[in-house]
């Protein structure tokens, strides 16, 4: 693939760099008794422009055909879903050009903290980190997470509660109950809108150690079955290595690792922003 | 500069310097000077691209207000400094660092007599400073094993150069201390590197970066917030010795594909970053 990439690249560069070229020797030897100094100013500035786009396009050779095929201020590179989970719901697969790419997150369970290790354990913590990084011939990516705690179930029951002791409330009074009934149902009340607004002000946040490697095929089995493998062998490095058992993550709890609104539970952090913006208004 | 750079500037600086040299071609009056200022301000525009195309790209995307939708519900800020997300009207943009953050491995402070030291406390104060920290991150370690033959080599081939360029320095007798000590200090350092070599540990190939998300109720809002996490990894981390740089432009566009797909060989991972020396 970084082949093709390079060929796509160099036919590019070469495609510009001789329209460049072209444009400036015809400049060049067209006499002024013919064209006018001013067009042959502004051929030259466009040979130019195109002389930069050529050497531009030793990076950008992805965004440099968009941008002049669409002609506008939002270029659409791709209209596709990024990726999609595997069938055997243990991958997601992404295509580029003709082949697929798979790749597998891998759950590290690792709770050791610094604070709980001598010198001597911490240096070799240290190395074993070191040693880990190594072991693979292939890129394996470790990540280190810090993600907001998912509450929306949480609060979500929380709002039931607070809803259903508001009607346990406005019936009492509709019946006209007495009014010890009335502040045992409002202490319940205060209490439910007391937890909520403690829960929700703040949001907690939680750590989660995984890896994840890719691997490619040219068709999605095949793929997913190569990211299967590497998954395998980085799983038993890092079970030598720190005497854990790392596990293959599966089906939505993927998307933990990929998507920003996963990291960042919605009606936990929609709670916070509305709470804020509250604050600001007062 | 690696040789693709070389090749790229030096073929496409070749069209204004044909255009220096036939100057005459373009008439009289004030058509040739125009023409040998657009050429130098191109050869200049070259060497920019060259070596900093990270700010002339955000730059120009910037001016002409072009934004990119990498795939579908994502987009790209016309700074090319965050992808950002729309989920039911809330806005995530996410944003990355550069960080090399395993000093006591990658960098030259190795030959350092302290490195045990460094490596204790540089867990300490990675606790500390995720500690500090009350918004989500990630922070991403890409690496691979390289072919311990193929780096002893390399390394061998540039300690014999230095080793040559020194003897040839103190043999003219023209160098200054300074420059004998630099020479003097990177063959330690390659040293040092084939030491660990031949100590039996594998040299690594290896990205290091931060990734986080910020949300808002508007682009701008989740931009900011964006800014300032990013501001706050930078200081949080300053502890750790290593530069914390904000990834703007193409390398952008590399690390926000990662997410979902990695490099699967060495050299597909080396051709997306610059090496560092």
């Amino acid at each position: 693939m970084v082949w093709l990439v390079e060929q796509k690249k160099l036919f590019l560069f070469l495609g510009l760099f001789g329209a460049s070229l072209f444009i400036v020797v015809i400049d060049i030897s067209i006499s002024t008794a013919i064209l006018s100094p001013i067009l042959k100013f502004i051929i030259l500035l466009i040979a130019f422009f195109v002389d930069t786009l050529a050497i531009s396009s030793r990076f950008y050779s992805y965004l440099i055909l968009p941008i002049f095929k669409q002609m506008k201020r939002n270029v659409v590179l791709s209209k596709e879903d990024p990726y999609w989970i595997a069938s055997s719901s243990d991958s997601i697969l992404h295509k580029e050009g003709e082949e697929y790419i798979a790749t597998v997150y891998i759950k590290i369970p690792l709770y050791r903290s610094e604070t709980e290790m001598a010198p001597e354990e911490a240096l070799e913590f240290a190395h074993q980190t070191s040693r880990l990084l190594g072991q693979s011939r292939t890129p394996i990516r470790f990540t280190h997470e810090m993600r907001i705690m998912d509450k929306d179930a949480y609060l979500d029951t929380i709002k039931n509660m607070i809803s259903e002791v508001e009607n346990e409330e406005s019936q009492l009074m509709a019946q006209n109950a007495s009014a010890a009934e009335l502040s045992k149902v409002r202490g319940k009340l205060s209490m439910w809108r007391g937890i909520f607004d403690n829960m929700s002000k703040s949001s907690s946040l939680e750590l989660l150690i995984y890896s994840s490697v890719s691997g490619k095929g040219s068709q999605e089995f095949e793929a997913v079955g190569v990211a299967q493998q590497r998954a395998r062998e980085a799983i038993s490095a890092v079970s030598s290595i720190f005497g854990i058992t790392p596990s293959i993550v599966t089906g939505d709890e993927l998307l933990k690792f990929v998507e920003p609104e996963y990291m960042i539970p919605y009606s936990t952090i929609s709670e916070q922003i509305t709470k804020n913006i509250r604050e600001e208004v007062v | 500069m690696d040789e693709e750079a070389i090749i790229f500037s030096v073929f496409t600086a070749m069209i204004p310097v044909i255009v220096i040299a036939n100057m005459s071609s373009f008439g009289g009056g004030l058509y040739p000077y125009l023409a040998l200022i657009f050429a130098v301000l191109t050869i200049g525009l070259i060497l920019m691209i060259t070596f900093a195309d990270f700010v002339v790209f955000p730059l120009a995307t910037s001016i002409l207000g072009i934004t990119f939708q990498p795939f579908k519900d994502y987009k790209i800020t016309k700074k090319q400094d965050a992808v950002i997300k729309s989920v039911r009207g809330i806005y995530y943009a996410t944003g990355f660092i550069t960080a090399n953050l395993f000093a006591f491995e990658f960098k030259e402070e190795q030959v350092e007599e302290n490195v045990e030291e460094r490596e204790v406390t540089s867990l300490q104060n990675w606790e500390k400073a995720v500690m500090s920290l009350d918004f989500p991150f990630k922070f991403h370690v890409l690496s691979a094993g390289l072919d311990v033959q193929n780096v002893r080599d390399e390394l061998e081939g540039k300690r014999s150069y230095q080793e040559f360029n020194l003897s040839k320095a103190l043999q003219s007798g023209s160098a200054n201390d300074v420059i004998i000590t630099d020479m003097q200090r990177k063959i330690s350092i390659i040293q040092a590197k084939l030491d660990r070599i031949a100590q039996g540990e594998r040299p690594i190939g290896a990205v290091m970066y931060f990734e986080t998300t910020a949300v808002g109720i508007s682009e701008k809002a989740a931009l900011d917030a964006l800014s300032e996490q990013i501001r706050r990894i930078q200081v949080a981390f300053t502890g750790m010795d290593v530069q914390l740089l904000r990834v703007v432009g193409r390398e952008l566009y590399t690390l926000y594909k990662f997410n979902f797909m990695l490099p699967t060989e060495v050299v597909e991972m080396e051709s997306n970053f610059d090496k560092e020396q």
